[in-house]
């Protein structure tokens, strides 16, 4: 089955990052101030419902990234997924989250949290699955 | 074939034959005005294009090593019609899923050695699902199949009489050596029990229906044959253009199986009596994560347990209290009654249940698209006739995947 992925939101995309450079061909968010980047792209591409994926998530920051959280919600049907991915680190500023599902056709937000000197910064993305 | 063979075998074949004339007598064509191809949007032609194609690639469930193994499938098959797994020797798998009510049994909820609390759903096409039963408390078909089996008001055996019955029946310890390469006395009973499951699997694998008039109007959309849409009957069109626009049905009934293969809460009442409640998708997370079965143990014939990221995976959240699994809804006009309950007797009766849907009734936690949609009777009709268009035409099932013939035959 195939979806088209169209992303429809959110923050600015990369320019004016920080120290490092995020991989090509990801999708790219960062921070208000720009001390923060990260890109994610989903595996298998493109997303889809009703099909378990990974998200590679690559991080760019100023400070080291102490911890990186991962989740998906429906703003408009206000509920989450029924899963709860799984993190771990696959080098260096990059994490794999696995076990993710999108369970229903619709506009759906990716949710990342990024520890950075004891603070959680938060971005958000949305994408429409159909 | 010795009479003893035949007088087990003429059940089966009797039902098999049922189940052509089932299907053939209620696959009457709804009553449509073909011939004008409504003005489907880009939007709407990609949501009626996720509903295909059908059937999707039947691959075989890598947890089950003799998954689409014709030998299994026909060992299952001996096993799902054999009422000795069961305490007084008259339950059966089919009792309760029917060949000729499409492998349910048109009960309410269905009684085994007593009645239990839920409806049984169809087989058919029950290979595609993700999650099994209505709780989703098991995580494959073969360890869903295992679980009737114990319950004491199902099966009511202990799992030593599969073994010992795989072990001591000379036509199925024939068979069990033939598809898993040994004898079956020489396996623990949790073994023998797992096998069992995985032959049932192999045998409820074979049971998928054929494309319907939705999916020849689907394909003739898809490769732009105007033509051949607008065979479609307009009351149909109308009917689907509503299933996947003002009625948000295509929200979870979605996918070639018109299904997401999850859990919903839909209003459906869940108290088996005052006080006391069906917990639904809950009890199943938590049975599933219990199940000695499951995706995560030994059990699992997939080396690197792929099959077992969903469990792995899988969030117990307050909000599947009251959550029953989305059904698929191919030959749903066939499959009455409704719910997991089998609390709505007719299709009318469901369409009115989500016309007047009773928001106090929905989980404060769950999904908050869902309004009642307030249907007028003429879209009642349309919507029904689009449903009758899920119904696979006679003889219902891809009969050349049943593995009836290898199972009528003595295992040499």
């Amino acid at each position: 089955m195939k979806r088209t992925a169209l992303l429809l939101a959110a923050m600015a995309a990369a320019a004016g990052a920080p120290a490092c450079e995020l991989p090509p061909g990801g999708q790219q968010i960062a921070n208000r101030d720009g001390t923060l980047a990260l890109s994610y792209r989903p595996d298998p591409a493109p997303l889809a419902i009703d099909r378990p994926f990974s998200l590679l998530v690559h991080v760019c920051s100023r400070a080291p990234v102490e911890s990186l959280t991962v989740d998906a919600h429906m703003p408009e049907h206000r509920h989450g997924m029924n899963y709860k991915p799984g993190i771990a680190p696959v080098g260096v500023g990059a994490w794999r989250a696995s076990g993710l599902l999108l369970h229903m056709p619709g506009k759906w937000e990716f949710l990342f949290g990024v520890r950075v000197n004891g603070k959680t910064e938060r971005l958000a993305h949305a994408v429409l699955v159909r | 074939m010795n009479a003893t063979r035949a007088r087990r075998l003429a059940p089966l074949l009797a039902s098999l034959a049922a189940l052509a004339v089932a299907v053939s007598c209620a696959a009457a064509p709804a009553v449509g005005d073909a011939g004008r191809l409504l003005d489907f949007s880009d939007a709407e032609r990609q949501a009626i294009l996720a509903h295909g194609p059908w059937p999707p690639p039947l691959v075989p469930d890598p947890s089950n090593r003799v998954s689409g193994n014709p030998e299994a499938a026909a060992l299952g098959q001996r096993l799902f019609f054999d009422g000795r797994l069961s305490a007084n020797g008259r339950v059966a798998c089919v009792s309760c899923h029917a060949p000729p009510a499409l492998f349910a049994d048109r009960r309410k909820v269905s009684i085994g050695l007593s009645a239990v609390d839920r409806n049984a759903p169809s087989l058919v096409n029950v290979r595609f699902a993700r999650w099994f039963g209505w709780d989703g408390g098991s995580d494959s078909l073969w360890a869903h199949s295992i679980r009737p089996l114990t319950d004491p008001r199902e099966h009511g055996i202990a799992l030593e009489q599969v073994a010992t019955l795989l072990a001591t029946d000379p036509d199925l310890s024939c068979r069990y050596q033939k598809v898993f390469g040994r004898d079956a006395a020489g396996v623990s009973t949790e073994t023998a029990s797992a096998d069992a499951g995985k032959a049932l699997a192999a045998f409820q694998e074979t049971l998928v229906s054929i494309p319907t008039r939705f999916d020849a109007f689907r394909a003739a959309l898809e490769r732009g044959d105007g033509a051949a849409a607008a065979r479609y009957p307009e009351n149909a069109q109308r009917g689907l253009r509503m299933f996947v626009g003002k009625g948000n049905c295509s929200t979870c009934h979605v996918g070639p199986l018109f299904s997401n293969r999850e859990f919903a809460d839909t209003g459906i009442p869940f108290f088996l009596a005052p006080g006391i409640v069906d917990p639904g998708r809950y009890g199943g997370i938590v049975r599933v994560r219990q199940d000695a079965f499951n995706q995560l143990g030994r059990h699992n014939d997939d080396p690197v347990r792929a099959p077992g990221t969903a469990t792995r995976h899988v969030d117990l959240q307050q909000k599947n209290f009251g959550e029953w699994k989305v059904p698929g809804l191919r030959n749903v006009a066939l499959t009455a009654p409704y719910m997991h309950n089998g609390s709505l007797a007719t299709l009318r009766e469901v369409l009115g249940h989500y016309s007047e849907l009773d928001e106090d009734r929905l989980h404060a936690d769950g999904e908050k698209i869902l309004r009642p949609l307030r249907l007028g009777e003429a879209e009642i009709g349309d919507l029904l006739a689009f449903l009758d268009t899920l119904t696979s035409p006679p003889p219902g099932l891809m009969m050349d995947l049943l593995p009836t013939a290898r199972a009528r035959e003595p295992c040499r």
